[in-house]
């Protein structure tokens, strides 16, 4: 049966886990382009983002059956995908990843409320790409869901299997990690 | 001398405390004394003065950050789970 446009996620769901496919395709188009968008960060590039996003989703259709509803159909949705995606960089060659630098760059300026031209917006943006991407994926994650995709602390420690206080604790030395990456940015274009 | 130094000390453990409670500044997770805790060194300290407003920037910076949709990306998914019968 074709779901009507507004038919509620958990009946969607509850749909779904009896087999109903109308039901599930309902969910992709609801939540393709979120997960596209939380695995790009993880993976290298567009295609692979799209096929470990095709791949999470083939994999919820199959195991939905086993969803017991004990977190919100999106968060269990992520941490497929996000597992699927370290699965993915776990097969590729290792690279170095430098110990999380998080302290404040002395000489830099305070860039908190440098005005933006349409090519700064463009750097900046490439900064913030750059400076997650050279996250360890552990603390990846929390910045991602929480401060990128705005989930809530509560739902994003979920995704990333933490409890509460262990979650904040990475997420503040993520964020802090890439706010020193716009520090050396900002000191870079004063030299 | 002695007072000095007592101070110093007090002022480093507060500059770490601080640092390390800017995101829950942020977050609005802290409770009132905390709070007060938080802004009083950062009246005092310019270091995490500034650390604490490129904070609050990088977080709105972030939240621009929406990636581009990749077309036809559900149409895709939906072909393939036919496919899969």
């Amino acid at each position: 049966m074709r779901p009507a446009p507004a038919e509620g996620e958990p009946a969607l769901v509850e749909r779904a886990r009896a087999g109903d496919r109308d039901a599930f395709e309902e969910l992709v188009r609801r939540h393709a382009d979120r997960l596209y968008a939380v695995v790009l960060r993880f993976v290298a590039d567009g295609d692979e983002a799209q096929e470990v996003t095709q791949e999470a989703f083939l994999r919820a259709w199959r195991s939905i059956p086993r969803f017991e509803g004990r977190s919100a159909f999106f968060t269990w949705l992520y941490r497929i995908g996000i597992n699927e995606a370290k699965r993915r960089a776990a097969r590729r060659p290792p690279i170095h990843v430098a110990s999380l630098e998080d302290e404040p760059v002395p000489e830099a300026p305070d860039w908190s409320e440098a005005p933006e031209t349409r090519s700064d917006q463009q750097d900046l943006r490439r900064v913030l790409e750059e400076a997650i991407r050279s996250l360890p994926l552990e603390y990846r994650g929390p910045i991602v869901l929480r401060d990128v995709e705005g989930l809530s602390t509560r739902e994003a420690a979920e995704v990333m299997e933490l409890g509460e206080a262990a979650f904040k604790s990475r997420l503040h030395r993520a964020r802090l990690a890439v706010r020193r990456a716009i520090d050396e940015y900002f000191l870079e274009a004063e030299l | 001398m002695i007072r000095r130094l007592l101070e110093r000390r007090r002022f480093m453990r507060e500059h770490r405390w601080t640092h390390a409670h800017l995101s829950g500044y942020l977050d609005q997770d802290l409770d009132p004394g905390e709070r007060e805790r938080v802004e009083e060194h950062v009246g005092l300290c310019p270091q995490c003065r500034r650390v604490l407003a490129t904070l609050r920037r990088t977080l709105a910076d972030l939240r621009d950050l929406a990636a581009a949709p990749r077309p036809n990306l559900a149409d895709g998914i939906v072909d393939r789970l036919r496919d899969e019968g």
